[in-house]
């Protein structure tokens, strides 16, 4: 570095402010193209949910991109041209502020922020218009059905989702029970999210939407799934040693295809459903027991289909 | 660079010229905090009471309230009398701070009694639900409270007989009667939130 | 190897930094608060290679999908450790080390109001050490419920032991509070009764405005998460049943004590080092700090602000709808404030004579990684977004960009620049610069890819996963390793210039500050009783007017010493 580089004062005003549009608007073309971009870092959108968060995401990947290339755009022209000479033991320029350029970047980002808050409560709004997720608290003993208000717009359900340490099970209206969650693709289905030990969380992020489940509380929760596909449903509160292995599909499917499996389901014996962490916790036992404590998984539930863990998930 | 560049050393400021009144200092700021505590463990009870789906436990009809409500008296009245003792000591009149510092223990002993009496009648215990819970929690951490006082006042009763021991100011009377002030004051709400409360829901 | 002492350090009542092998002060109970100072940093930089060792273990499990090197329980307690570890071993001591050795120095103060209570809160740190190491070799393994340890899961006590490992931890996290509050008391008495004379409070250097603002927030919030422990304490220990929704408790509740306390934490973390980037920013570019009154003021905006946000993080556990939205808006507010600050140093480097010295190297990394997890931060913020990242890997990488990729280069930054004040010695130029290449690289590389993997749903706290992150988490883990051998260079640095480093004049960086008027390293009383009067603001640079009255007197006074 030399201590020739321009001094930013020594400029003309046109040259400079030429040079600082420019930056401009480089900035902003790369900050619109990664807006566009950013969508493809989030899985594919399958619920009418989704779009809500992804623009909203998109949005402001643009705003972010445009802040942190601009401030570190400036740090490193700082850098590269204000640079002391090794030798040089002289000062900077005294400027000690600027009172009209303060209040500016106080008031020009709370104008971003609050416009940036208002509308994502706007957003939070609709996506609470897509369906309810309502908690009740439920005394000892009393039963799921008898406190939550269901979803007068549903579809399909409720459809009871009860989660363990570590298994999730599905109860369907008509009784059918299963380890996989089927949805009819664009039916608003409505759950009732319970949980027979700790906290849980209902997370399937094809669907952008993830809902803790308390004990000693029933949330009535409704979706509208959009995208016919298979997903993954994952705990996403953690929930004890086996926490990362509680996790299941979602299948998306037309509406016969779902009819179909209600009845087809029904027809089927009970048997063990899907529990991994029953077998993970076998083979630490047959290994001796060793490790840290654990409470022991609680026993698979009995379903009429256990589902097809092995099957690839699109997201 | 400075104008007064001498040679000879001047008169600065000494070190520890500016001591005094850092304990008092200290100490109302450890008040306000430990306060929070107290405020959280309120939020709690009030959030825990009005959301709870049974707030009794079975057999429990509430809690009597005139023994607490003696309690209470005695411990709010303790306030002034530690006070007017405070005022003696300013006075100079040594015994006259001793006796009444004296009363004020015995008068927070009594509420200890007081205290032990109710607990050890009650028909719940610390795990009968969140109302029992709550309840001993809340009574127990500020009983420890009232606990500590007196052996406070006890030390400062114990250090007035110290020949001199005045000469630095009593920043530690002072300090311990504010602790007291506190620990009543805290009772106050305590005892609205979970003895008069109570009939209201 | 002869060196020439300040004849004021032989004549101390006890010793003092500098002295010959007088290394045992640091190993005892001493209440000069350089010396605890010092035993603070020290101690919590080996705590840092713990929670970096136990790291390390973590990033080796998840190189590959499956959990293969661990077992699951291991990795759940390991985690929960290193966060543990870091946060109340590392982080919180490492500050209240600067605060030692900083406020004092810079106010002008010959010690800490109350020097017995500060040593007993520093060496309250080895004991609840003690306690949280101890409960790794408790039956059953340490806590391992998250450094949350929201109930139910971390009241389940598998195998009912009374003493286990969350007691343990909750018995720790409770000293530590203890600790702190002691801390917390001493610092704010100091500061407000201890300022030499003519330190008005717009004459305080901006690290004392910080770390004012963050001990604040320490004295408000610690005794909510006290609160919340113990009552944690005796539903794990005494059958109560606070957060146990059988006897009608409530799981929910104990998420808002926590994180009363624990969201305003990460500003008593992050505000003490916008205290050392404006302390440094203003020595490196020299030029006054631009706005020095906003930057003061925005301090305590942000305390103000922070303890009004605790709700984001609990946005998808059934807190109803207002409650989100109000949050949502407190939230992004923070970013008003702090931009407040970011912008002014933006200003301070306009236009200045920067000089890119390993301190300031870590000041610019730590202040571009900042502006990157600020960003983040605040679509975290953003509710709809967050229910979708929530509990990823997307929060997992938000909080390490700041907590290590811009608290920690803060940190580094000064340890370096206040290292020859404190000790006496130079450290090597050299070395620093390779241990900030290896971790800007590093740091990044195992940052930045985590946040597409949160994107993608990838849970945290996870011993295994769906192989589609994989690739992302092989960047991490080999950056993770770059960071694990960046701490090489640094150790060496530290410990040979301590050593047989250069001696260091009493102003190195020709920097402006009270502490900078002092001997290298300080004697025991600072000024003892030769205090100066402060005649205008800090980071006077370029201005050409003196900080201090009779600045000639004080200057060859550190330079005969
Ligand atoms: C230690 C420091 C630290 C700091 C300083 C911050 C700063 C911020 N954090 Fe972060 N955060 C953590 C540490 C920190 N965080 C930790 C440890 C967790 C997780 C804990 C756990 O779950 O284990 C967490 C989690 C967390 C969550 C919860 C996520 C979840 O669990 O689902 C949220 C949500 O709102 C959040 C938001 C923010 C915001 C808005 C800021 C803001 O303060 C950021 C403000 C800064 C900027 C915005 C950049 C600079 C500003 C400008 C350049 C001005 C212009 C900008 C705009 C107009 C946008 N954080
Ligand atoms: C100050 C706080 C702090 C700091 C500095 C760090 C630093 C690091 N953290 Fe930390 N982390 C937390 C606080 C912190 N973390 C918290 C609060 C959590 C949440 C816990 C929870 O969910 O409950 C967390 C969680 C967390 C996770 C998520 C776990 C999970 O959700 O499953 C991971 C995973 O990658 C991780 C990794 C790392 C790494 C690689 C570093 C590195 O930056 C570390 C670098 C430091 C070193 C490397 C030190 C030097 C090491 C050595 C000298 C040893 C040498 C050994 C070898 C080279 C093999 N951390
Ligand atoms: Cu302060 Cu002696
Ligand atoms: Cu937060």
């Amino acid at each position: 570095m030399t201590s020739t580089s321009p001094s930013p004062r020594q400029g003309l005003p046109i040259r400079r402010i030429l040079v600082i549009s420019l930056a401009t608007l480089v900035n902003l073309v790369l900050s619109i193209w990664m807006a566009q971009w950013s969508v493809d870092w989030l899985p594919v959108a399958a619920s009418t949910a989704a779009p809500y968060v992804d623009g909203l995401f998109s949005l402001e990947v643009g705003i972010g991109c445009f802040i942190f290339v601009g401030c570190v755009g400036f740090i490193l022209w700082s850098v590269l041209f204000s640079r002391a000479d090794k030798y040089d033991e002289s000062d900077g320029l005294p400027i000690e502020g600027n009172t009209r350029l303060e209040i500016a970047w106080t008031v020009i980002p709370f104008v971003v922020v609050m416009a940036l808050a208002f509308y994502s409560i706007h957003v939070n709004e609709q996506l609470a218009s897509l369906g309810p997720k309502t908690k009740y608290d439920l005394a000892v003993d009393q039963q799921p059905d008898a406190v939550a208000a269901a979803d007068n717009l549903k579809d399909i359900g409720p459809i009871r989702v009860i989660s363990r340490q570590w298994s999730w099970e599905f109860v369907y209206p008509d009784g059918v029970r299963s380890s996989e969650l089927h949805l009819p693709v664009s039916q608003r289905a409505n759950f009732q999210l319970s949980s027979e030990d700790v906290l849980h969380s209902f997370y399937v992020p094809a669907f952008r939407l993830k809902q803790d489940i308390i004990p000693g509380s029933v949330i009535s929760y409704s979706i509208t799934p959009t995208r016919e596909g298979t997903y993954r449903l994952r705990d996403a509160m953690f929930s004890g040693a086996y926490f990362s292995s509680n996790q299941t599909h979602v299948i998306v499917e037309s509406g016969e295809a779902y009819d179909q499996w209600l009845k087809k389901a029904a027809s089927q014996p009970l048997v063990s459903g899907l529990s991994q962490a029953t077998e993970l916790y076998q083979q630490r036992l047959a290994k001796g027991d060793r490790g840290w404590a654990t409470v022991p998984p609680a026993a698979p539930p009995m379903v009429n289909d256990p589902g097809h863990p092995d099957v690839l998930h699109d997201a | 660079m400075s104008t007064t560049a001498s040679d000879l050393p001047l008169q600065h400021t000494p070190g520890h010229i500016k001591h005094d009144g850092h304990n008092l200092t200290g100490f109302v700021i450890f008040l306000c905090s430990e306060s929070i505590i107290f405020l959280a463990f309120f939020a709690g009870f009030i959030l825990l009471k009005l959301t709870a789906p049974e707030w009794l436990p079975k057999g429990v009809e509430g809690l009597e309230t005139r023994m607490p409500l003696i309690n209470t008296i005695v411990l709010v009245s303790s306030s002034f009398v530690a006070y007017f003792a405070e005022r003696k000591l300013h006075q100079g009149n040594l015994w006259g701070f001793r006796l009444l510092w004296m009363l004020t223990m015995a008068m927070g002993c009594y509420f200890v009694y007081g205290q032990y009496v109710e607990w050890s009648e009650l028909a719940f215990s610390l795990n009968s639900g969140v109302f029992g819970g709550t309840f001993y929690l809340l009574t127990g951490f500020h009983g420890l409270h009232v606990i500590t006082g007196i052996l406070l006042m006890a030390l400062m009763l114990g250090r007035s007989f110290r020949p001199n021991n005045y000469a630095k100011g009593d920043m530690g009377v002072t300090s311990v009667s504010l602790f007291w002030h506190f620990v009543d004051v805290i009772w106050i709400i305590l005892y609205v939130l979970i003895y008069v409360w109570q009939r209201s829901s | 190897m002869t060196i020439n002492y300040d004849p004021r350090v032989l004549k101390a009542p006890h010793p003092v930094p500098g002295a010959p092998d007088n290394w045992k002060r640091f190993f005892s109970f001493n209440t000069d608060a350089k010396v605890i100072g010092i035993q603070y940093i020290g101690l919590s930089l080996f705590f840092l290679l713990v929670g970096g060792l136990l790291a390390m273990v973590m990033r080796g499990e998840l190189i590959t999908p499956a959990s293969d090197l661990v077992d699951p329980t291991v990795y759940n307690g390991l985690y929960t450790m290193h966060g543990t570890v870091m946060l109340f071993l590392f982080l919180f001591p490492v500050l209240n080390g600067f605060n030692n050795l900083l406020i004092p120095t810079m106010i002008g103060a010959p010690d800490m109001a109350f020097p017995k209570l500060n040593a007993a809160a520093f060496w309250l740190v080895p004991v609840f050490a003690i306690v949280l190491m101890g409960s790794f070799f408790v039956p059953g393994g340490p806590a391992s419920a998250g450094w949350w340890s929201y109930p139910p899961v971390s009241i389940q006590n598998p195998l009912g032991h009374f003493i286990n490992g969350q007691f343990l931890w909750i018995l720790a996290v409770a000293l530590s509070g203890v600790s702190s509050i002691m801390g917390a008391i001493n610092f704010v008495t100091t500061i407000l009764r201890m300022r030499a004379p003519g330190m008005t409070l717009f004459r305080m250097p901006v690290f004392i405005w910080t770390a004012w603002a963050a001990q604040t927030l320490q004295l408000i919030g610690l005794p909510a998460l006290t609160g919340g422990a113990i009552m944690l304490l005796f539903d794990l220990s005494f059958g109560t049943s606070f957060f146990q929704p059988e006897g009608g408790g409530d799981p929910v509740l104990y998420q808002h004590f926590f994180w009363f306390y624990s969201h305003p934490a990460v500003y008593v973390m992050v505000l003490p080092v916008f205290g050392i980037f404006s302390e440094l920013i203003t020595v490196y570019s020299r030029k006054p700090l631009f706005g020095y009154r906003f930057v003061a003021l925005a301090s305590f905006v942000i305390t103000f602000l922070g303890l009004i946000v605790w709700v984001h993080h609990m946005f998808y556990s059934g807190t109803p709808q207002w409650m989100r939205n109000l949050f949502m808006v407190t939230t992004m507010l923070i970013a008003v404030p702090t931009g407040v600050k970011v912008f002014a140093w933006l200003g301070t480097l306009w236009g200045g004579k920067i000089r890119l010295t390993t301190p300031m190297l870590f000041v610019l990394g730590g202040l571009v990684n900042f502006i990157f997890g600020g960003i983040t931060g605040v679509m975290l913020g953003t509710a709809p977004i967050d229910i979708h990242v929530g509990n990823t890997y997307f929060v997992v990488a938000h909080f390490h960009y700041i907590i290590f990729n811009t608290i920690g280069f803060g940190i580094f930054a000064g340890i370096y620049h206040w290292f020859p004040k404190f000790t006496g010695r130079m450290f090597y130029e050299g070395l620093g610069k390779v241990h900030f290449a290896l971790t800007f690289i590093g740091a990044t590389l195992n940052w930045l890819p985590l946040h597409w993997a949160g994107l993608m749903g990838m849970p945290r706290r996870v011993a295994s996963y769906d192989p589609e992150f994989a690739l992302w988490n092989v960047i991490a883990s080999i950056g993770a390793f770059m960071l694990g051998v960046a701490s090489i260079p640094f150790i060496l640095n530290m410990v040979s210039s301590w050593a047989r480093g250069a001696k260091a004049p009493p102003n190195p960086w020709r920097a402006i500050g009270l502490e900078w008027l002092l001997p290298s390293p300080p004697p025991a009383e600072n000024f003892e009783d030769d205090i100066p009067t402060v005649i205008s603001e800090p980071y006077g640079y370029g201005l050409g007017r003196p900080l201090v009255e009779d600045e000639d007197y004080y200057v060859r006074r550190a330079q005969e010493a």
